[in-house]
Order: C-alpha cells, then sequence, then structure tokens
C-alpha cells in the first residue's frame, strides 16, 4: 500500500472520511442544514477527487479492488446522483420527522458501498460492496417517515435482501470450492481449465444468478420491487431505484469481463430467458398501475430487462465492446432519468401536508401550475419510453445497434413490444399532466425553493444534453473500455 | 472428489437419520394420541387457569440494545486480535491501519452516546418506530 | 446552412410565441403567422439564389441538389447531421410552410387555452416535419420522425375533443410502435452496409445500393414499409386515423391531413423503395393490393359516417390510397400522379377540416344529421364546401383528378385489374361527397339556430386554397417538373424495375 495506492481510492478514502465527519458532527452538534451542506460538501469533494485519482490509474490495490477509469467514472456518477438526491430531498426532510440529520449520513454510507461496487476485482469486495450499500438502504427506506408503510417497506427488502444474499454466498462458496479463488481474474485461469458443464459451476451460477437477479429486480425475482419503492420515501426510492442497480449491474459487469463468464453458454441462455420475461413481465404490469412509484418500479424492471441484453450480446467476443460500451451508457442515461422522475415525485410530496403525492391524479393539471417541474417530468418520461433527442434515446439505440450486430432477433423482438407497451403508461402520466386545472380539485403544495428549481433544470438540461450531444461520452467511454476489456 | 464423496457420507446418514427420528416423534405422537375438537383444544393449557390479557407486552428495548452493541464492539476486537498476532510481521503499515480502525469504534461509540443511544429509560426521541406501532396497536 | 437555419426559424419562432402569452392575448397567433411568414419567404429567396440551374428546365435535368448540407454530429456511428433539398422536398417544404399558414389561420379564434402553448406546438410540429422532409441522415430523419408526434400528440391531448385521451394515446402507439420497427430496420440496414464498407454510416447516399440477402432484405424492409403505411394511412393500418383527426383541435386536423400523412408517403417514394428495390418489387403486388383495398373501403366507410370530420378521415384514407398505388406502380406517369396528390389531397383535405372545424365552433356539433340547411343561413361557406367535396371527388379542372388520372394511367400499364378496381373508388367519392353535401348544406334545418357566415379572414384563407387547386387542375406543368428530376434520379437506381419504365416511357415524352 503505498501513496500511488491511496490516490487512486481517493473517492472511496474522501466519502469514508466524510461520512465519519458526519457521524461527529450529529453527535455534537444536530442542525440539518449544516448535516446537509456537509454530506453534499463530501459527495461533491469525493467527485472532484476523482480526476486526481484518475492520474494513478489502472492499478490493482490489493486485489481486492481495481482502480481504474470504468471504476472511477462510474464512483462519479454515482457520487453525483448520491448529491443529487441529497439536494432534492431537504425540503422533503424539512417538513416530515424529527432529527432527520442521519438520513444524510446513510447516503452517504450507501454511496460508499457502490463506489466499492464500482471496485470490486474481487467476491469479497464485491459482497462488502453490497452489503453496505443495502443496509444503509434499509435504514433509509424506514428512516425519513415514521409510519407503517415504509417500515413495512425497509422490512420486506430487509428479509427478502438478505435471503438472496444468502443465496448469493453460497453460490460463491460452490464457486470457490470449484475454483479455488475468489478474484475475478484469477477465477478466469481456473474457469479455463473447468469444463462448461460441471455441476457443481452450475449449482452456483444459478444460486448466483438468483441473488444478483433479485439486487437487480430480474422477472421473476422483481416482487420486492413495487412494495419497496411504494413504500420507501420518494428519494430514497429513486436513489434506489437508480444507484442501487447501477452499481450492482457495473460489478456485473466487470465481472463477466474479468473471469470470461461469457463462455458459459447455458448462463447466457438463461439471462437471455430473464431479459425477455424482464421485458416483457415489467412493461406488462406497469400497465395495470396507477400509482406512479409503483409503475416505476415495473418500469425499472423492464429497463433492467433491456439492459442484460448487452450480457447476452457480449458472449461473442467480437460484439462485446460494443456491447458493454452500450450498457455503460445505458447506465448513466437510466441513473439520470430515473433520479429526474423521482425527484419529481420528491418535490411534489415536500409539502407540508407530508403525504406522498404518487397517484396519477396527484399530477393531472401539474403543467399549468407547475410548468417547470412537469417540464422535469415530460424529459424524464419521454427518456424512458426512449424518445429522440433525450439520454434514453440514445442509449437504446446504442442498445439496439449492438444487439443487431449480433443478431439477436427474439430479443429484439421482446424489447420492440415492450417499448410499445411502455409508450403507453409513460404518456398516460403525460396526458394527466396536461389535464386542464378545472378538471381536478386539490393540488399539491410543492417544493418551490431556489436550489431545487435549480437542480430541477440542471437534470434537464442534463437528459437532454446525453440525447443531442453523445458523441464526447461515448468516445471517452469507448477509450476507457478498451483498457478493461 | 471420489474421496470427498466417502468421507461425506455419514453426514448424509446422519441428515436422514435426524429426520426419521423427528418424523417418528410427531408420526407416532399424532396415530396414538387423541384428537378432539372442543371449545377448550387451543386454549393455553395454565394449570387450571383461565389466562387473562394479551401476550403482547411492551417491554424496554434497553436491554437488547446494550446487547447488540456489545455484540458489535465484542466483534470488532477479532480484527485487533488477528493484527495483534502478526503485530511485527505487519510492522507500521499494520499499526497505522489498526489506529484508524480503533479511532472509528471510537467515533462511532461517542455518536451512541451523544445520540442518546446508551441512556437508560425513556428516550428523548420523540415519534420514534416503536412508539409509532405501540400507538397503532392500541387502536 | 440555409436549411438549418429554416428548421431553426421555426423552433426558434415557436419559443417566441409561447413567450407572447405574456404580452397579450392575441399575440402568439401573429408571431406564429410572422414566423411561418418569415420562413417562406426565407425558403423561397434562398431558393431562388442558390440554384437557378435546378430550374432550367431546357436542360433536361439539373444538378439533383438544390442545396446541401452535412455536419458530423456523431461520428461514433458515422451519424451526421445532413440535409438535403431537391425538387420534391422543396414541393413538400412550401405544402407544409402554407398549410403551417392555414393551420394558424383556422385557429385564430378557437382556441381560447394556453394559446402561446398551442401555437408553439404547432410551429415544432411544423419543424419536424420539414426536417423529416429534408433529412438525408437515415438516423436524423427517425428522429425528426418521431420527435415531430410530441407536439402533435400534445396538439390532440390538451386541445382536443370529447374523447380526446383515447385518439391521442392510439395516435401515438400506432405511429411509436411502427417507428420503432423502423428504428430497427435502420439500424439493420447500416450494420449491413458497415459489413461491406467497413465503418458505420447512416447517410442515405451511403446506404443506397446496400445488398442483403434476399430473405434479410424483405424483413428490413417490412420495417420501413409498416412505419410508413401507418402514417399514410394505408389500409389495413388505418384505424387511428378516424379516432386522431375527429377529436384533434382544427388546426391539429389540417396539419394531420395536410402535410402528417404525406411524410408517410414521401418516406416510400424517398427511401423504402429506391433502399429496397428487389423486395420492394417483389412486394409490389401486395402494396397495391392494399392500396386498392384502402381507396374502397376508405369511400365505403366515409360514405357510412354521419359525424362531418369522420367522413373526411376516411376520404383521407381514400385518397391515399391512390398514393400508394401510385408510388408502387413505379413509373414515371404514376409517381408523378402520386407526388400531384399528396399535394393536392393536403390543400382540399385541410379546406375540408377547417369546414368542419368552421361547422363545429359555431354548431358545437359534427353530426350531419343535426345540420341541414346551412347553406341557407351561410351561403358563402355553402360554397366553399360545395367547391371541396367535387374537388374531393376529382371533378376535371382541379388538382385532384389530374392526381388520380394520373395514377390510374401510370397503374393501368402495370397492372390493369388494381386500375379498374381503383377507378370505382372514384366512383364512391362521388357518392360520399354529394352525401355530405346533401347531409350538411341542403334540406331543411332542424332547428333554429344563429349561424354567422364566414369572415373575410376565413374567405381569403379559403380563396388561397381555392386558386391553389385551380391551378394545380388547369396547368400541372410546373409541379410536374418540379418532380420530374428527383423521379429520373430516384429510378435510375432501382434498375430492376426499369423494365416497367420503359414502357411508359413514352407517356414522359408526351408532358
Amino acid at each position: 500500500m503505498n501513496i500511488d495506492d491511496l490516490q487512486g481510492l481517493l473517492p472511496l478514502l474522501t466519502l469514508a472520511a466524510g461520512a465519519t465527519a458526519l457521524m461527529l458532527q450529529i453527535a455534537f452538534a444536530r442542525n440539518i442544514k449544516l448535516t446537509s451542506f456537509l454530506a453534499v460538501a463530501t459527495l461533491l469533494a469525493a467527485t472532484l477527487s476523482i480526476v486526481w485519482a484518475g492520474e494513478s490509474a489502472p492499478r490493482f490495490v490489493t486485489p481486492l479492488l481495481r482502480a481504474d477509469k470504468l471504476a472511477l467514472v462510474f464512483s462519479a456518477l454515482f457520487c453525483v446522483a448520491g448529491a443529487v438526491t441529497a439536494i432534492l430531498s431537504m425540503d422533503y426532510l424539512n417538513n416530515r420527522g424529527d432529527e432527520p440529520e442521519e438520513y444524510f449520513l446513510l447516503l452517504v454510507l450507501s454511496t460508499l458501498g457502490a463506489c466499492v461496487l464500482a471496485y470490486a476485482s474481487h467476491l469479497a469486495s464485491l459482497l462488502l460492496g453490497l452489503e453496505l450499500m443495502s443496509v444503509s438502504l434499509y435504514a433509509l427506506i424506514a428512516y425519513p417517515d415514521k409510519t407503517k408503510l415504509p417500515l413495512e417497506a425497509a422490512i420486506k427488502y430487509l428479509v427478502l435482501s438478505g435471503a438472496a444474499s444468502a443465496t448469493m454466498l453460497f453460490g460463491f462458496a460452490l464457486l470457490y470450492a470449484t475454483t479455488g479463488t475468489l478474484q475475478f481474474s484469477a477465477m478466469a485461469q481456473q474457469l479455463a481449465n473447468i469444463d462448461t458443464g460441471n455441476i457443481t459451476l452450475l449449482v452456483a451460477s444459478v444460486m448466483i444468478v438468483t441473488g444478483l437477479g433479485f439486487k437487480l429486480s430480474l422477472v421473476p425475482f422483481h416482487m420486492w420491487t413495487p412494495d419497496v419503492y411504494d413504500g420507501a420515501p420518494a428519494p430514497v426510492a429513486g436513489y434506489l431505484a437508480s444507484v442501487g442497480k447501477a452499481a450492482v449491474f457495473v460489478v456485473l459487469v466487470r465481472w463477466f469481463i474479468a473471469s470470461n463468464l461469457f463462455r458459459f453458454s447455458i448462463l447466457i441462455d438463461c439471462i437471455a430467458l430473464l431479459a425477455i420475461l424482464s421485458m416483457l413481465a415489467g412493461n406488462g404490469l406497469a400497465l395495470l398501475q396507477t400509482n406512479i412509484k409503483r409503475m416505476l418500479a415495473y418500469s425499472s424492471v423492464a429497463h433492467m430487462g433491456y439492459l442484460v441484453i448487452i450480457l447476452v450480446v457480449g458472449s461473442d467476443l467480437a460484439h462485446r465492446p460494443l456491447a458493454i460500451e452500450a450498457g455503460m451508457y445505458y447506465l448513466i442515461a437510466y441513473t439520470a432519468t430515473t433520479i429526474a422522475a423521482f425527484g419529481l415525485l420528491t418535490l411534489l410530496s415536500a409539502g407540508k401536508s407530508q403525504k406522498e403525492n404518487i397517484q396519477l391524479h396527484d399530477v393531472s393539471g401539474l403543467f399549468w401550475h407547475q410548468p417547470l417541474y412537469a417540464c422535469l417530468m415530460l424529459v424524464a418520461l419521454l427518456s424512458l419510453a426512449g424518445i429522440p433527442l433525450t439520454a434514453g434515446f440514445v442509449a437504446k439505440f446504442y442498445l439496439i445497434s449492438s444487439a443487431v450486430s449480433d443478431g439477436r432477433w427474439i430479443l429484439l423482438g421482446s424489447l420492440a413490444i415492450g417499448s410499445s407497451i411502455g409508450i403507453y403508461y409513460y404518456l398516460r402520466v403525460v396526458f394527466y399532466m396536461t389535464r386542464r386545472v378545472e378538471e381536478h380539485k386539490n393540488i399539491p403544495e410543492a417544493a418551490h425553493g431556489l436550489i431545487e428549481k435549480f437542480m430541477t433544470c440542471t437534470l434537464i438540461a442534463s437528459i437532454l444534453l446525453l440525447g443531442i450531444v453523445p458523441q464526447s461520452l461515448m468516445e471517452y467511454l469507448r477509450s476507457i473500455l478498451q483498457l478493461v476489456n | 472428489m471420489s474421496g470427498a464423496d466417502t468421507s461425506l457420507w455419514p453426514f448424509v446418514v446422519y441428515f436422514f437419520a435426524v429426520l426419521a427420528l423427528v418424523a417418528t416423534m410427531l408420526g407416532l405422537s399424532w396415530l396414538l394420541g387423541q384428537h378432539r375438537a372442543n371449545a377448550a383444544t387451543n386454549v393455553p393449557f395454565e394449570s387450571g387457569a383461565l389466562s387473562v390479557g394479551s401476550p403482547q407486552i411492551h417491554m424496554a428495548v434497553e436491554f437488547y440494545l446494550i446487547a447488540i452493541f456489545f455484540v458489535i464492539f465484542d466483534l470488532e476486537t477479532v480484527f485487533i486480535f488477528a493484527w495483534a498476532v502478526a503485530f511485527f510481521e505487519l510492522g507500521w503499515a499494520g499499526f497505522i491501519s489498526i489506529s484508524i480502525f480503533i479511532l472509528l469504534l471510537g467515533v462511532a461509540l461517542v455518536y451512541e452516546l451523544r445520540s442518546g443511544a446508551l441512556d437508560w429509560g425513556i428516550k428523548t426521541r420523540s415519534g420514534a418506530p416503536t412508539s409509532t406501532l405501540t400507538q397503532e396497536a392500541q387502536k | 446552412m440555409s436549411l438549418a437555419i429554416l428548421i431553426g426559424i421555426l423552433l426558434v419562432g415557436g419559443l417566441l410565441a409561447l413567450l407572447a402569452d405574456r404580452w397579450g392575448d392575441g399575440t402568439p397567433r401573429w408571431v406564429s403567422l410572422v414566423t411561418i411568414g418569415v420562413a417562406l419567404v426565407y425558403l423561397l429567396t434562398t431558393v431562388a439564389d442558390t440554384a437557378p440551374e435546378y430550374f432550367n428546365t431546357t436542360a433536361a435535368i439539373g444538378s439533383d441538389w438544390i442545396t446541401y448540407l452535412k455536419l458530423d454530429w456523431i461520428p461514433r456511428f458515422g451519424i451526421s447531421f445532413e440535409l438535403a433539398m431537391d425538387g420534391l422536398s422543396l414541393l413538400l417544404v412550401i405544402l407544409t410552410l402554407l398549410l403551417g399558414l392555414i393551420a394558424v389561420s383556422s385557429s385564430w379564434s378557437e382556441i381560447d387555452f394556453k394559446q402561446g402553448l398551442f401555437q408553439a406546438n404547432l410551429l415544432w410540429t411544423l419543424a419536424g416535419v420539414t426536417g423529416v422532409f429534408l433529412a438525408m441522415d437515415l438516423f436524423l430523419f427517425f428522429l425528426f420522425w418521431e420527435v415531430m408526434l410530441i407536439p402533435m400528440y400534445l396538439l390532440i391531448a390538451i386541445w382536443g375533443h370529447e374523447n380526446k385521451a383515447y385518439a391521442a394515446m392510439k395516435f401515438f402507439i400506432f405511429t411509436q410502435f411502427s417507428g420503432l420497427l423502423m428504428l430497427l430496420s435502420i439500424v439493420v440496414l447500416a450494420w449491413q452496409a458497415s459489413l461491406t464498407n467497413g465503418s458505420y454510416s447512416y447517410s442515405y447516399f451511403d446506404l443506397l445500393g446496400t445488398t442483403l440477402n434476399s430473405n434479410l432484405e424483405f424483413w428490413v424492409m417490412l420495417g420501413f414499409f409498416l412505419a410508413f403505411t401507418v402514417k399514410l394511412p394505408g389500409f389495413p393500418f388505418h384505424t387511428w386515423l378516424p379516432d386522431a383527426h375527429t377529436q384533434a383541435p382544427t388546426a391539429g386536423s389540417v396539419l394531420l391531413a395536410g402535410i402528417l400523412l404525406k411524410t408517410g408517403a414521401y418516406g416510400l417514394l424517398r427511401f423504402a423503395i429506391p433502399l429496397f428495390p428487389e423486395a420492394s418489387m417483389n412486394f409490389a403486388p401486395i402494396a397495391m393490393s392494399l392500396g386498392a383495398a384502402g381507396v374502397i373501403y376508405g369511400a365505403v366507410l366515409a360514405f357510412a359516417q354521419t359525424d362531418f370530420k369522420r367522413l373526411v378521415a376516411y376520404s383521407s384514407v381514400s385518397h391515399m390510397g391512390f398514393v400508394l398505388l401510385g408510388l408502387y406502380a413505379w413509373n414515371n406517369i404514376a409517381l408523378q400522379g402520386a407526388i400531384m396528390q399528396m399535394v393536392a389531397h393536403g390543400v382540399s383535405t385541410a379546406a375540408l377540416f377547417m369546414m368542419a372545424g368552421a361547422i363545429q365552433h359555431r354548431l358545437h356539433t359534427r353530426d350531419m344529421r343535426r345540420m341541414g340547411g346551412l347553406w341557407h343561413d351561410a351561403p358563402r361557406m355553402g360554397a366553399c364546401a360545395l367547391f371541396f367535396a367535387v374537388a374531393s371527388l376529382g371533378l376535371p379542372g382541379l388538382g385532384n383528378f389530374v392526381a388520380e388520372f394520373l395514377v390510374l394511367l401510370g397503374l393501368f400499364a402495370v397492372n390493369p385489374w388494381i386500375t379498374a378496381i381503383a377507378a370505382l373508388g372514384m366512383i364512391g367519392a362521388a357518392i360520399y361527397a354529394l352525401w355530405m353535401m346533401q347531409l350538411a348544406f341542403q334540406g331543411k334545418p332542424e332547428e333554429l339556430r344563429e349561424f354567422g357566415d364566414f369572415g373575410s379572414r376565413e374567405m381569403a384563407t379559403m380563396a388561397t386554397m381555392m386558386i391553389i387547386l385551380v391551378c394545380l387542375g388547369m396547368y400541372p406543368q410546373p409541379v410536374l417538373d418540379l418532380a420530374q428530376p428527383v423521379l429520373d434520379s430516384l429510378q435510375k437506381l432501382t434498375p430492376n424495375i426499369e423494365a416497367v419504365v420503359a414502357l411508359t416511357q413514352v407517356g414522359v415524352m408526351d408532358q
């Protein structure tokens, strides 16, 4: 462990130090303003530290963590997402519950877990990051709002997620039994000598797919998603849906590449099946919802279905770089969009009524009394639906390009069907937002601070920019992924 | 693999033996016992006295909290033991690492102390999850 | 650059109209009117500046493109911001802007809710449609294709009539799903081309002449065909159209019928057939059958309607069937007829929708059974309606007749039987058009009512459209000349069908 190693880990160290400082600050001087300021500052400092950390990348910092550009890019994404969540939830927290300061502490810890996942190059660090992120999330879900629904959501998530982790851990143990290592790249050498039909490996992969499928909420491991999103406070649900999924996916991709899991065709077929089920069932079930949070939950199931297509495409070495690139772009676009969509729900629920305004009729007429927030929702929904000029379209285009080059027609067909179903339920929200003011009665009280307006504009701008001028990000992702591949 | 197979079979036998034993006990008592469905069948047996009140009594959770803290801090000492065993091999790097570790434990302790987690009695924090549940249970 | 500026004018105009709401109640519509006017003038002056040789009809074929613009956009996939204009695009862009003016005029007093946003959406729709007619990069084309739907969706969803939610959603889902299939096709095509060229490109010019194996070519062609036929709309994908037209506000109907439908025809002519000549040739009998079915089916259903707007909507299905027939006959005369039909139908149907809007604004109903005797109350309105009704049924001397006649003439050389069936549609047109006149304007009014005739603004708009139709009918040559170089170059791209072209080349010489 030398100074260069520490430099590579700078974002993680910043977050850890920030969390410690937050804890002390809360202990000695409880003050919501100060805490939120410190938390945002920590997250932004961690983001900035990535510039400096990049100078020593790529390198292995102990066998557990690999500090390369991929890890740094996604750490930056998670830190920014965390900061945006923190800023958007200030008003929300101010108006409910007492002593909400720990919320920010938990948020920083959860981000730290997500960043560890981005760095992980070893099953131990994978588990460590995953648990750090998830455990903080259990608490985050139940913390701000002390009513029955969030508590139920937290316990449901805790129990089910615990079971999934245990299953996954068993899978890791079996994997260790066959290969004798937990390190991704070392595992590749061991796996190369093992027949792909090895029975222990098959059992292990079933267990691991179950565990990770749960975390990514792929059908049929998606049951928890709508309930937990529905019960969780809006900002936490947004964070869970974006960072919680993206971090798991990043580590999954890294593991697949480093250990060359692509050569296990049964595993790939299995993932393809999960993808098809998720795309169709996710979109189909989203159609039935009148609660926007539940709708977004099912939509996130569908989006994860789209996303895992790239693992299937990546099984062909010739198309792997394009597939991975597409996946990474999709993740970034998805994170920005999801944060924006849930951000709107946060802003709408921030009022003094302490009620979560998440039913379809809560947003009716939003265009006329909150045009800026309505624009945010419009842009986010269009991006989720994959309409041009938004980040979601470029991401979907990328995904389709990679899948076409590999000739995955069944997956593409499911994607087309799923997306068309998706358009209906996304647009239904838009339609409610455009209803005339006379047609509904109570207008939810929304956050109206300057900083919220500023964040809204930033989110709109970032989704549009990702959709209109994607070239530089594409080139950057391509250059860093050449090193990873 | 075959060596592992032979060494594992006693466990398999044991596992099935346990299953068989439990199944036999339950099965026999069901076969030999009486089957009645009277009004009093499902009432808890209290030596003839009728039970009074709800069994769901709210107790202060201080015991539980303190116990959990003890377990956590006790567990952390495992790492200190591991460091102490390899003290000379780890050298200064190890020393710095364990210092940071202990420092973090200290911060956590301070946090607990200041946030009132170690206070005995009614907590200052109002509207905590337990109290909400209590209210709801009373309704 | 001028083409980008043209689209830019419309986009910025939309933004200005949105802001203009604060400056006064009537300002947005003036902003909108001025914007379209400026765009039109700008278009004509730049065209006159940059390409006089294109119009030089003595030289048989001028340069293929009047103006051309290419900027790198996403080089990662060989996507560029590529706009180009030839005679066909020019014709359709002029039509777009003209109908834009008419749409503004028709919504002058109808809209009282959020005028600024209404005009903004109207202008953005125009910008999107203009982009569709100019884009030469398939990715860019798809982008405009999808983006123009959003303001259109909002127009229907916010300012529509009683059943707007259903209509707007149906419209959007039909077009989006088919659009998604087209996106898949575009990506497959570009990927196949990249295998031979070695690098990605979405440029129309790079993708022309890509060889696919015939099975793949069929499926890819089908993706394009579906997207364009849904928009056209061809039978049996037309079911969104009556709902969308009926529920849209007048300006929305005018834009939908006048220009949005034309993007489908344009797409078939510019992309679907030239990119996949062989598959299209094999598919032509099916496409022509669908076209003929559309002509008949649309006419029959139009006759069964009691709702004024629905009747006009079904007549659109019937008329656009002729376009499909003309396109897939793929010879010079039929193609000229199809282009002519696009323009003439755009104008005449827009006028009929405006008429429907005017009646609804006054009577608050579209039910023709409750009209009757309108001629007595509003003779000017009746005269206009009669003019456009007979234009729609194909009275010689007006644009629609020229168009349908050319299509049938060209089609006869290819498939006499389908021609015979399609010609029946013209009889159907006469029946439903006159039926409509009879129900709405003749007879006795069922109830007493106050009914104002057309004012001078409305009469001016109507007169403009009448003049256009008469000019098209009496002297169609300029339009034919404008389109001819385009057709020549398009037909050069599809040598496989040249045998048919040669058969009918004689007819071209006569013109």
